[in-house]
């Protein structure tokens, strides 16, 4: 089965494409003036500038988390560009013919939908280049009922009110190393904002793309659901295929109200680096969503790229009757290593939490699941339910599970399971003596572990991710 | 970490290494003992962020006062308190020998300060050699503060007829006490021993620190039946560890149950050396008032073909807290691996906490590895048939936390252990504060 499978599945990725475009880019380094820099740039107002700086000085005195189960050499953060920008976007475009073709190109070969009458199904997207946001579609449509849907700069200067309040406010400047140099140098990301009582009338998406070498991407995200709305948003990302590594440190901040329910899909797929472990993505990412009273956030998520990935969407049940709900896939080859989980944090009474957790490693990689379940004393009725799975494929890759519970009231209920096994011979067999061959069948029995969680998907993704499923897995079944 | 917690680590470090100059042992220990010292000196104080340490702080042993070795001394235990048992039978009282409580009559077992030079030979060989100090602070600081302490070692092909029975008592003294315990236990190859290790005090013990090691080799095809008993007075602070190394088809089947104190913290090792070797471990944990307890356990399967199964079971009441790791490590090689791991816990209180951590770590594919860890009340709707049979809130709720954990003791082997650990949970689920 080994060399006839190794060579049908050895496809390549297929958004490693470079985009020669004319860029502004940022002398490499960090330091205040680079944050005034990045803040004047944007044309922030004083607030703004501050918040970074208080950032800034807060990351200067952090040190760089080392507990993950990870090994990757430490970033040099004075060789990375802190901003980058295609030449084109200096005067922002209007709409979207103004936009650079090389750039709509880039996009239509991604398959990402910028012109609204070709889009499928009616997703609005902003598509983040770098460091900037280069177009946000349907933004008329969603006007009418009152969202706001644009990029994080322009709500800095749009709606201060909004920003102020809720920036930071679930994922503090102090949270964590890369959440500080996030809050110092951001760039750009989406700012989403859901009225009362106002059901989104289609889904938000925002596509970041990594282009210019030797810069890293921040990118902030902030979602607020106003009581009763609902939303629901997907997140895609991709960058071109390099030698070297590239950091990507973003941070997605959630506050859904009393009876709000956010649905937050991402499906990652960065550059995971060569067969040999050279180049690839270190996605060091804060995820984080608070919830009120009755009200519900689900993170779904399908891992396929970046070398590094360290990354822990979490729920803090605020509100009694609030849920949480953690999907997620996570599939490593090659050298890949990735360090991935959730955080559920009961505080309300009768807050419930779900987490799903499949992992798949392949090749040399590691991949491991670190949750945290905390019950505090005053969540009277909580209820977690944890199931993570790993899949072995290959005799050289490695699984792990770090699961904490934290119990302080003995009316909660918690369960935890966990199991780890390889793709059966036996499983194998039977498929390939209906007539599969080894690829399908591998492909047919990794989707099937898949399956809780691609149904939590919204239908595009969700065809989407099985597909990214195998070609990531190219190579990886002997 | 405030300064003066701080200074305390330090001061506890250093009457450690004071005590360890204080110590009388053979001189042919010295070498153990100077090891030990440099291990400890080199050591960091664990705090909130070593992760071995992070749920279990060690303030109340900065505080203790512990500037004297443990003196031996006629103890007055209840009649019930031992096991009635015919055994090779070893006591120490506050760590040292009690020649007339003991009854000591096979070559196989020896104190330390006995050993002819073959069997100084067997210590030389492993005693240290098989804790991982890293993994396991505490062990240095035995190694700095070794004395005396109890060699099993069972020779090629040999059975021991009758199971060895080592107590430790401690009792209450004027100053706080410290007490070193170390147990070496050789089994051979194809050699089988069962042994029962008991820690229990007396009533008034209210302030000692405890740190016991056991290290066991079990050879190619050896088996060992090993219980160990943490039933101190809740005010005595333990810290322990218990180190396995099986070699080829061995088997070890340990089974542990300890009640809480101020501060107790139980280490398990387990390396699995040889193929076909097996472990089984079955633990029960029950802290109650302000209690203390702390498990973690490590099972490294080096070797391909080996297999491990570990349940544990906890009930905490009251404003105790219970902490629990469970590590399976399976290493590159060890294909055909079958491990399984399972704790379960039942808070009684609302004040009760619970800090589980279940961990898989694998490097192999060819295997089968599954953990799980629940935590809850005793169930309701158990509860409410039980009432509506007549039986009174307490007597149901000990019904139910008894059998909880009953499925472990069931199994135990060995009778007497059963039957005395059977009587001593009674009593403790159904003093009041045990109710639901």
């Amino acid at each position: 089965m080994t060399e006839q499978v190794e060579s049908l599945i050895r496809k390549d990725y297929s958004a490693g494409f470079h985009t020669s475009i004319e860029s502004e880019t940022l002398r490499p380094g960090l330091d205040e003036e680079v944050i005034r820099f990045i803040s004047a740039k944007k044309d922030e107002p004083e607030w703004m500038l501050d918040w970074r700086l208080k950032a800034f000085r807060a990351w200067q005195e952090m040190e760089e988390p080392t507990w993950a189960h990870v090994h990757y050499p430490t970033p040099d953060f004075q060789a990375l560009s802190y901003y980058s920008a295609p030449k084109s976007m200096a005067n922002k475009p209007k709409s979207l013919d103004e936009v650079d073709p090389e750039l709509l190109e880039t996009y239509a070969k991604l398959g990402i939908p910028l012109h609204e009458q070709e889009a499928l199904a009616g997703v609005a997207v902003d598509a983040v280049f770098d460091s900037v946001s280069v177009v946000t579609t349907y933004r008329a449509k969603l006007e009418e009922a009152g969202v706001i849907f644009c990029s994080i700069s322009e709500a800095v200067k749009r709606f201060p009110d909004l920003v102020k309040k809720y920036l930071g406010s679930v994922v503090p400047q102090k949270d964590n190393f890369y959440a500080a140099l996030n809050s110092a140098v951001f760039s750009d990301g989406s700012f989403v904002y859901i009225p009362k009582g106002v059901r989104c009338p289609m889904e938000l998406s925002t596509y970041f793309r990594i282009n210019e070498m030797n810069t890293g991407q921040f990118e902030r995200t902030l979602i607020v659901a106003d009581e009763g709305s609902y939303v629901s948003y997907l997140e895609g990302c991709t960058a071109p295929m390099r030698d070297e590594n590239q950091l990507h440190a973003a941070v997605v901040e959630l506050v859904a109200l009393d009876d709000a329910q956010i649905k937050y899909s991402t499906v990652q797929n960065w550059y995971p680096g060569d067969k040999e472990g050279k180049g690839g993505i270190y996605n060091f990412v804060t995820k984080r969503g608070l919830c009120q009273r009755n009200a519900r956030i689900s993170w779904t998520q399908v891992e396929t790229g970046s070398a590094v990935t360290w990354k822990y969407p979490s729920c803090i049940l605020k509100g009694d009757n609030s849920v949480g709900e953690f999907y997620s896939v996570a599939l490593t080859n090659n050298f890949q290593q990735a360090d991935t989980g959730t955080k559920m944090i009961h505080l309300g009474k009768n807050t419930r939490s779900t987490i799903v957790a499949k992992g798949i490693s392949a090749g040399r990689s590691q991949s491991a699941y670190r949750g945290l379940v905390r019950i505090n004393a005053g969540a009277t009725g909580a209820r977690n339910y944890t199931q993570c799975d790993s899949l072995l494929i290959g005799d050289r890759c490695g699984a792990h599970t770090f699961p904490y519970i934290e119990s302080k009231n003995p009316s909660a209920v918690i369960e935890h399971e966990a199991t780890t096994s390889k793709v059966s011979d036996d499983q194998l067999f039977l498929c390939q003596q209906r007539g599969l061959d080894a690829e399908k069948a591998v492909s047919m029995i990794v989707n099937g572990f898949c399956r809780e969680v691609f149904k939590e998907l919204p239908m595009e993704f969700a065809v989407e991710a099985g597909k990214l499923l195998e070609v990531s897995l190219e190579g990886s079944v002997g | 970490m405030s300064d003066t917690v701080e200074t305390s680590a330090v001061d506890f470090q250093q009457r450690a290494l004071q005590l360890a100059g204080e110590q009388t042992s053979a001189a042919w220990l010295d070498a153990l003992r100077y090891e030990g010292t440099e291990q400890w000196l080199a050591a960091a104080w664990p705090g909130r962020r070593t992760e071995l340490w992070k749920y279990t702080p060690l303030n109340s042993l900065q505080r203790g006062d512990f500037r004297r070795w443990g003196a031996g001394q006629s103890c007055d235990l209840a009649d019930d308190a031992l096991l009635t048992l015919d055994a090779i039978r070893l006591v120490f009282v506050n760590g040292e020998f009690d020649a007339e409580a003991s009854d000591c009559q096979a070559a196989e077992v020896v104190r330390f300060s006995q050993a002819n030079t073959e069997q100084r030979q067997v210590i030389a060989t492993h005693l240290g050699k098989i804790v991982d100090t890293k993994r396991h602070l505490f062990a240095s600081l035995s190694n700095a503060w070794v004395n005396d302490g109890v060699l099993v070692h069972v020779p090629r092909n040999a059975a021991l007829k009758k199971p060895v029975y080592l107590v430790h008592v401690s009792t209450p003294g004027a100053e706080a006490a410290t007490v070193n315990q170390r147990t070496l236990i050789v089994l051979e190859d194809s050699a089988t021993a069962e042994v029962i290790e008991h820690f229990i005090s007396d009533e008034q013990a209210q302030n000692g620190f405890v740190n016991s090691l056991t290290e066991i080799s079990i050879g190619a095809n050896a088996a060992l039946t090993h219980y160990r008993m943490n039933l101190e007075e809740e005010h005595l602070l333990h810290i322990g560890g218990v180190h396995v190394v099986l070699q080829r088809d061995a088997r070890y089947h340990g089974f542990t149950l300890a009640e809480g104190s101020t501060l107790k913290r139980l280490d398990y090792q387990i390396y699995h050396r040889g193929q076909g070797a097996h472990a089984d471990l079955n633990g029960v944990y029950l802290p109650r008032n302000n209690q203390l307890l702390d498990y973690h356990t490590n099972v490294e399967h080096e070797v391909p073909h080996c297999t491990t199964s570990e349940v544990f079971r906890g009930i905490i009441a009251d404003s105790a807290r219970a902490v629990f790791n469970g590590r399976i490590h399976i290493h590159p090689d060890a294909q055909k691996t079958l491990a399984e791991l399972s704790n379960k816990n039942l808070l009684t209180s609302d004040k009760a906490e619970v800090d589980t951590k279940p961990e898989l770590e694998i490097y192999a594919d060819d295997v089968r590895c599954a953990h799980g860890a629940t935590v809850a009340q005793l169930d309701q709707t158990a509860m409410f048939y039980l009432r509506s049979r007549g039986l009174s809130e307490t007597q149901a709720s000990t019904m139910l936390s008894f059998g909880f954990v009953n499925e472990l003791l069931q199994e135990l082997p060995r009778e007497e252990v059963r039957e005395h650990l059977h009587a001593r949970l009674h009593t403790l689920f159904a003093k009041e504060h045990f109710s639901a």
